[in-house]
């Protein structure tokens, strides 16, 4: 029996060992925010990201960037999730490793949370302030009361420099300017060491006696009554009354020295404005949609009605943050993810001009490893077995017209 | 040494092992108390205690207090009853507000880079002196309840203003009023706790203007009084002797 036991204890020890020596040498960098694995429907039927903007690949600590763009607000928002009626334009990073100076979404600084209305697209922007070196991933964000973050496209920025030499200061309406980083920091320190010392002096003074054994001898004996003495109830009151003059003199005095204080402000904001899009001349009807599993590929057959008075070209289709594009109608020029960014990811079986005033049916694919990478595919395992996403159609001068497409998906296995 | 020799020799060594016996308990009932306490308060107290744009005039002074008389209560049933003892509120609350300070410190600080004056713990331990004096005053749970538990509730809001109160100065930002507490919250980036989340200046209490504080603090004093006598039950229920009949 011993021999086992021994040899149990010695296994155990060893393999303790070999998990902290395997932690030791290989302990990689959680760099990721969860987004591969949010729900595929999540991303492609809620909000559209697009022509999203990091203005910098690299910050150094105290300086600014910005990440800028416009969101859609997907009118078929699936019913699994709230409707965004109570909305947070956040920002996906790894703690507070920039602060946000400034958000806003149609002109509007929204610290608060805001009400968005389904089918409407929206401008948007965030004013960043590098606090920590590193390389951080950093994506767009709506959170959504009832249906959780709803996370957006990631790019990896760099802070470089040190963050001992980070300020945040801030000018009160009492005109004093202070650092926010370590404000109030030793005041917080002082009163949280000065009431701990008084706990503790408490407790001391009745440690120095004895305190377990001879306490509940007396108890069990009845003698229950002589372990407090006159003295310590002297003690006591001194400590009770001590301790409410102190609260009572500190309250006036911070009452004195804080003359202005208002309460936490909180609030929804509502009536977000949101971008006067020019009415719409193309117009596509999905006919079907198929996701090839083998191939990662979604392939529709789409007929597009060309109302203008210039011709057309599909340039992209944009789902979930994921860029398709046909290089030969469009090519991007502003540093968007290369994890996102398909760059010949499109192809239309007929993509000549569509001339103003016909219509063509086209089978157009998009494929791309990012169908895999991105968990994208996992939308075939959705209860509502849909997708969603934003074609770009480009005219004779450049200009670009968007169109939303949702449509029922079936998978293709062979 | 047959089992029914005494351990001890002599009175001087009874002492010496009372003593080592004393500070091994009390070392044990610290950290026990610590773990217990902690995970209860961080459960049911959770984001009011942990920032400062949590800490309103409205629902931190009704929840914190409430949910904090739990343990303080049930720790004070024990070692009053069983040793005369009256510092169960406050080795409780040592005990939590140690736990709170290594987290922030360690996990909000050193790991995420949340300012300490950003996530800095409630302060509890005027209350739970009072607490403690009263029990040992009164020697009795209805009145440590009633005026107790009262001051426990009274004494939350004006002992924290000290370290608040400068952080409810107010503050211009791209044309909006915040306070700097706010403007911690938005500032300091929690991607997980969106603004939505935040349960502040919620409720119907508008009667008396801006003076909320006093009334919420009544309304936490009072049901820290009820809980009081039900945790206080659970201690001395948990902390009793039971024997079995042998055969």
């Amino acid at each position: 029996m011993k021999l086992i036991k021994d040899k149990v204890a010695k296994l155990s020890f060893v393999a303790l060992l070999v998990t902290v020596t395997a932690a030791m040498f290989y302990a990689p960098t959680a760099s990721a925010h969860g987004e591969k694995s949010q729900a595929a429907f999540m991303r492609m039927r809620t909000i559209h990201w697009f022509d999203l903007n990091w203005s910098k690949d690299t910050v150094a600590v105290n300086d600014t960037m910005t990440i800028s763009g416009k969101f859609h607000v997907f009118a078929g928002w699936p019913e699994t999730v709230d409707k965004p009626e109570i909305s947070f334009l956040n920002i996906g990073i790894p703690g507070p490793v920039f602060i946000r100076q400034g958000s806003w979404i149609g002109g509007q600084l929204v610290p608060r949370s805001v009400t968005l209305e389904l089918g409407d697209t929206y401008e948007f922007k965030v004013l960043l302030k590098a606090r920590r070196p590193g390389d951080w991933h950093v994506h767009t964000m709506m959170n959504v009361k009832g249906g959780g973050p709803i996370i957006g496209p990631g790019k990896w920025v760099t802070v470089t420099g040190s963050m001992g030499s980070f300020v945040n200061p801030v000018t009160t309406l009492l005109g004093d300017t202070i650092n926010l980083e370590t404000y109030n920091l030793s005041n917080t320190y002082f009163w949280h060491a000065f009431w701990y010392a008084l706990g503790l002096a408490w407790l001391g003074y009745w440690a120095r006696k004895p305190i377990f054994v001879p306490r509940h001898i007396a108890m069990e004996a009845g003698k229950a009554d002589s372990l407090i003495t006159a003295g310590d109830k002297k003690v006591g009151v001194g400590f009770a009354v001590a301790t409410m003059a102190i609260v009572a003199f500190t309250m006036s005095s911070t009452n004195a020295a804080y003359p202005v204080t208002t309460p936490l402000q909180a609030g929804l904001l509502r009536g977000m404005k949101p971008i006067e899009l020019p009415a719409r001349t193309v117009n596509v009807k999905v006919e079907d949609a198929t996701y090839r599993v083998p191939g990662r590929a979604m392939q529709m057959t789409l007929t597009i009605t060309n109302n203008g008075d210039s011709s057309i070209r599909l340039g992209e289709f944009n789902t979930a943050g994921v860029r398709f594009l046909d290089a030969k109608v469009h090519v991007d020029e502003t540093g968007y993810p290369d994890d996102l960014l398909a760059e010949e990811g499109l192809t239309v079986s007929d993509n000549s001009p569509i001339a103003p005033g016909t219509s063509r049916t086209v089978q157009v694919t998009a494929s791309d490893a990012a169908w895999e990478v991105y968990r994208l595919a996992d939308l075939i395992y959705d209860p509502d077995s849909r997708f969603a996403g934003l074609l770009f159609f480009f005219d004779e001068a450049g200009n670009r017209q968007m169109v939303m497409v949702d449509a029922p998906l079936i998978p293709s296995f062979i | 040494m047959s089992a029914s020799q005494s351990a001890v020799r002599s009175r001087a060594e009874a002492i010496k092992v009372s003593r080592t016996f004393d500070w091994l308990i009390l070392f044990t009932l610290f950290f026990v108390v610590l773990g217990g306490y902690h995970v209860h308060f961080m459960l049911t107290g959770g984001d009011w205690d942990f920032w400062t744009d949590w800490k309103d005039r409205r629902l931190w002074v009704t929840v914190v207090p409430i949910v904090g008389i739990t343990f303080p209560a049930a720790v004070q049933a024990c070692l009053w009853w069983r040793y005369r003892l009256p510092f169960g509120a406050v080795v409780c609350v040592l005990g939590l507000l140690l736990g709170e300070w290594i987290n922030r410190y360690i996990n909000f600080w050193g790991w995420t880079y949340f300012p300490v004056s950003f996530c800095f713990p409630s302060q509890l331990v005027p209350g739970a002196i009072v607490l403690d004096v009263v029990l040992m005053l009164s020697n009795s749970m209805t009145i440590t309840a009633v005026i107790g538990g009262m001051a426990w509730g009274l004494l939350f809001y004006p002992g924290n203003w000290p370290v608040i109160a400068p952080l409810h100065v107010p503050v211009e930002y791209n044309g909006m009023m915040m306070t700097l507490a706010d403007l911690q919250g938005y500032h300091y980036v929690r991607t997980g706790t969106p603004e939505y989340i935040r349960m502040v200046e919620k409720g119907t209490l508008r009667t008396f203007g801006k003076d909320v504080a006093p009334v919420s603090a009544f309304f936490s004093a009072f049901v820290s009084i009820l809980i009081y006598f039900l945790w206080h039950f659970f201690g001395r229920w948990f902390s009793g002797t039971s024997f079995t009949q042998g055969s």
